[in-house]
């Protein structure tokens, strides 16, 4: 049911450099950064809310995102969270991490399908 | 996060806020989804959502344990008939353990009152290798002297002695509890006087007469005043001077009531004897020496001390002070531990199965938890939980309980050590507490996992009673043979004390024990000896004219309360060196003292008017030494040396037999021992053995005429004190004191652990006909009987008692040899105990097996088939 089609589940921990990425651009809501993630990866990364409010909630616990109530279009108050400077430093060491995974796959040999 | 706004966020305020903003911000969530998809498909489960997200609070945790603690109180209270019998059952199982604990905690754990105790240990004598064969006897002064110059594993050996104190000062003359001590004695211990100091090594070798008090005389006899110190005392008509109060509290081996401490000051003749065993030696152990090292050490230099001994050289045994003071206390405690121990196992046994048979009835609530949205270690937290529910409500009952039963077990505490006051206190408390979370993790981990994992597996299915069965079934059957044999291990060590106390009950004394008293009357006023003899005269002359008084008679020792008195003796015709293997406890009697306290003659006379102090000297003797000395034939007539073996010493010659008088204490062994008649003892007046206990026949109560006793003595010398004034049968039945107790104690641990088996095989067959009633109904259907199905239920039951049984049995046999200690050279009958057992547990299983089965026997096959 997670994975579906050519939809990936996200790896562990990438979702929270994905969030800290999406908010690096600016303060987002809840929706609008699942959104975001989700348009940016032409839909190849889809977030689930059952970990993407965990991850947001734990992360502001952490003291890397700041969060306020503004209303946002139309006349709901939205939940806006933003990146705190904090956050901007795990942002470096999230892109570092990301790195060391991403290299370590490729030195990994493929074995050419059929 | 700064912790100041987490605990901010604690309070139940700032929580609903939060909870109030999840909400907010999940529902404008689910609305864009709404807007985008038209469906909420993408939503998953809010809840788990929402669990999820409090779980990155960090405090949730905590809160969902408050929470189970809550929904756990609330089953608790709406199961109240359930949850009694478990409360009830772990009440017992914990409070037991508790009681237990704290006397435990008293004798064997708690500090003793010396600087450093563990490096202290005593010395004795094992004389095992020599001829005269006691494991382990009294050290000699002599010993000390020489152990002290030469050993290399202590940093220094103290000794004490018995004493005698009799303090004439004003008021009635009192006999007090006293001990002979070495001057080093507080420097070992690492005690100091509370007030005053301890003696000087000059005031012990001069033989200065100083003396240290105990707290106790120093409050009773002297108000606390602190000007006692430095203040003259008159001791055993001999002024003495108080030089020092010991600390509250303070005790020492072998007795906790000692009020009087006198300089040890040896006589020449004591530091070269190798025979005078009445030294207690305590030593403390160098920094770095292991208890091995020492034993090693010290046995080869006893053997090098004693290398001239005549009885040939001798080796020492090292115990530490710890295990000198517990003795026998600790094995009964330990067994008792085990037992309670055994009793918290079963009870934790009975309650996994009553779970585990509830957890199929509340299969269907445990399913809709995990349908929306529990994980499976949540519901295994949850059912952790609830246990843990039950334990805590159970360990402050059994807290309650264990109250009564620690004043029960006071009474176990040693003679030797302090009096003993058990308390709740703090360890005790953490104790049960362990005890509640271990039997919650015990009894709850199993139906936490069946009934998760049940939950899991049927999910909403209906129906689905029975087709898990035979894999719970076969575990709680397993649970059930593992309580009855645990309760059958319990009741064949109970069945087995029960027998060595009945054995001891019956024990033949030797003596006739109704209206029996005993007092002690010290003769040291009276060191001529045609004084003293006259004295002991007119005293029982005095006490005869008592009415109500059928007779009294004096002896050197009361019996059963000493085993000393002993010496070697030679046989007419035998040559010097036969010595060292005869021994016999003698005991120096007045004329009429053998009729007095009934003995029993076999053979001869008791001592008569013709047994004059200028008379041929005459001995009776017991069987044991006649037996020993002359198989086969008459003991009377024969002669004897006795006491100073040489061509100088007395020659006695035996006039009677008599059965044996247990001498030394109930439980000991009967040995060689001899009656000296008072009169015709002069050489021994120098020994110390003198008729100091009185022993007084009477017609009505005997406690009732000590005031007239005492008077009575008093009427021949008003300075003369009575003491320790106790009936034959209080001595006894002190002796068999905490033997009865400790067998009472593990007997009703045991019939609770019977109770608790029963009731749990009650319950697996109950359980197992309301599970079974629709193959019941089908059975009969089909053509079975009543008594088929009686048959088919009970069978069950009684294959699982006999499979308890067997295993329950054959563990016992390695129990018993944990109790082999309590058991004092009695054979008790394992046969006995386990046929008693056996019927015993097979008549209650039947009964708890047959209720239920009758039940099924008795069902409607119509309403069995439609049973639900």
């Amino acid at each position: 049911m997670k994975t579906s089609g050519d939809k990936i589940e996200l790896l562990r921990g990438t979702l929270d450099l994905l969030i800290l990425r999406t908010l690096l651009l600016g303060p987002a809501h809840g929706h609008q950064i699942a959104k975001h993630i989700q348009r940016n990866t032409d839909d190849v990364l889809q977030v689930e809310h059952g970990s993407l409010y965990p991850a947001l909630h734990r992360m502001e616990r952490k003291g890397w995102l700041a969060s306020k109530w503004a209303s946002g279009e139309g006349k709901r108050e939205l939940k806006y969270y933003r990146l705190t400077a904090q956050g901007k430093k795990q942002l470096v060491v999230e892109e570092l991490k990301w790195k060391q995974v991403v290299n370590a796959i490729a030195r990994v040999p493929v074995q050419a399908e059929s | 996060m700064s912790s100041w706004k987490r605990l901010k966020e604690f309070g139940p305020w700032s929580r609903a806020r939060l909870e109030r903003d999840l909400e907010r911000e999940i529902q404008n969530h689910l609305a864009y989804e709404a807007q985008e998809s038209g469906d909420r498909r993408a939503l998953g489960n809010i809840a788990l959502v929402k669990e999820d997200v409090r779980e990155a609070w960090g405090w949730a945790r905590l809160e969902q344990f408050a929470r189970d603690i809550h929904f756990g109180w609330r089953q608790v209270r709406r199961n109240p008939s359930f949850s009694a019998i478990a409360i009830g059952t772990l009440a017992l199982g914990i409070g037991g353990v508790a009681a237990v604990f704290s006397a435990v905690d008293a004798v064997l754990i708690r500090p003793l009152p010396y600087a450093g105790a563990e490096r202290l240990v005593t010395l004795w004598d094992d004389l095992s290798m020599s001829r005269t064969g006691e494991p382990k006897i009294a050290s000699t002064p002599f010993e000390w002297i020489q152990w002290r110059r030469l050993n290399t594993v202590f940093t220094d050996l103290a000794l004490t002695q018995p004493g005698q104190a009799t303090l004439t000062d004003t008021g009635e003359p009192e006999q007090l509890p006293a001990r002979k001590a070495t001057w080093n004695l507080c420097r070992v211990l690492g005690v100091q006087p509370m007030l005053g100091r301890a003696f000087s090594e000059d005031e012990d070798t001069k033989s200065v007469r100083v003396a240290m008090i105990s707290y106790g005389l120093w409050q009773r006899r002297f108000n606390g005043s602190p000007d006692v110190i430095g203040r003259k005392i008159t001791l055993n008509d001999n002024p003495y001077e108080v030089i020092g109060v010991m600390p509250r509290g303070f005790y020492f081996v072998p007795a906790r009531d000692t009020d009087v401490w006198l300089p040890a000051s040896f006589p020449a003749w004591m530091r070269t004897s190798p025979a005078w065993h009445d030294a207690h030696i305590v030593a403390r152990l160098k920094p770095g020496v292991t208890l091995e090292h020492a034993r090693a050490s010290m046995r080869a230099l006893s053997m090098q001390v004693t290398a001239k001994d005549f009885r040939g050289p001798h080796s020492a045994m090292i115990i530490p002070l710890r295990a000198e003071l517990a003795g026998d206390t600790r094995t009964e405690l330990i067994v008792l531990l085990c037992a309670s121990a055994a009793l918290l196992l079963i009870a934790c046994v009975n309650l996994a199965n009553l779970l585990l048979s509830r957890s199929s009835v509340r299969r269907r609530e445990v399913a809709v938890r995990a349908a929306i949205g529990a994980g499976r270690g949540r519901l295994i937290a949850q059912f952790l939980t609830e246990s843990l529910v039950l334990s805590v409500l159970g360990a402050s009952v059994g807290l309650m309980l264990a109250l009564p039963a620690m004043r029960f077990l006071e009474s176990l505490t040693p003679e030797s050590m302090g009096a003993v006051r058990l308390t709740l206190d703090w360890r005790v408390v953490a104790i049960s507490a362990a005890a509640a979370i271990g039997s919650a993790l015990t009894y709850g981990l199993a139906p936490a996992l069946g009934g998760s994992r049940l939950a899991l597996l049927d999910g909403l299915r209906e129906g689905a009673r029975g087709s898990t069965g035979a894999r719970s079934h076969w575990f709680q059957h397993s649970l059930i043979v593992v309580e009855v044999a645990l309760a059958v291990v319990l009741l064949t060590c109970g069945a087995l004390l029960l027998q060595t106390l009945h054995h001891l009950r019956q024990l033949d004394l030797g003596v006739r024990s109704e209206k029996l008293l005993t007092f002690e009357s010290p003769l040291f006023r009276y060191q001529d000896f045609g004084k003293r003899v006259a004295f002991v005269e007119a005293e029982l002359e005095k006490i005869r004219a008592i009415p109500g008084v059928i007779n009294a008679g004096a002896a050197s020792r009361i019996p059963m309360t000493d085993d000393g008195q002993a010496t070697f003796y030679k046989l007419a015709g035998q040559s010097n060196d036969a010595t060292p293997d005869q021994v016999a406890l003698f005991r120096i009697v007045s004329g009429d003292y053998l009729t007095v306290i009934g003995a029993q003659l076999r053979e001869g006379r008791f001592f008569g008017p013709s047994d004059r102090r200028s008379g041929a000297p005459a001995v009776i003797v017991n069987e044991s030494f006649a037996k020993r000395n002359f198989p086969g034939r008459s003991a009377l007539g024969a002669r004897f040396q006795f006491g100073e073996i040489n061509d100088t010493g007395y020659w006695y010659t035996i006039v009677g037999v008599v059965k044996e008088i247990r001498e030394r204490s109930v439980r000991k062994d009967l040995g060689p021992a001899v009656y000296l008649l008072h009169e015709q003892t002069d050489q021994w007046s120098t020994s110390g053995a003198q008729p100091i206990a009185i022993v007084v026949r009477t017609a009505v109560e005997p406690t009732s005429l000590v005031p007239e006793i005492r008077q009575a003595i008093w009427s021949v010398d008003n300075n003369q004190p009575i003491a320790r004034v106790q009936t034959i049968q209080e001595i006894f039945d002190r002796q068999l004191f905490t033997q009865s107790q400790s067998t009472a104690l593990l007997g009703a641990f045991a019939l609770l652990a019977l109770l608790l088996a029963s009731i749990g095989l009650y319950g697996v067959i109950s359980y197992g006909v309301t599970q079974r009633t629709n193959e019941i109904g089908v059975r009969m259907a089909l053509g079975a009987t009543s008594r088929d199905i009686l048959f088919r239920f009970g069978r069950r039951g009684l294959a699982l008692t006999l499979a308890g049984l067997a295993m329950g049995l054959a563990l016992s046999l390695g129990a018993v040899r944990l109790m082999t200690a309590l058991i004092y050279g009695f054979q008790p009958n394992h046969a006995i105990a386990g046929t008693v057992v056996s019927v015993i547990l097979l008549a209650v299983a039947t009964v708890a097996c047959l209720v239920p089965a009758r039940r099924a026997a008795r069902l409607d096959p119509v309403v069995a088939l439609k049973h639900e």
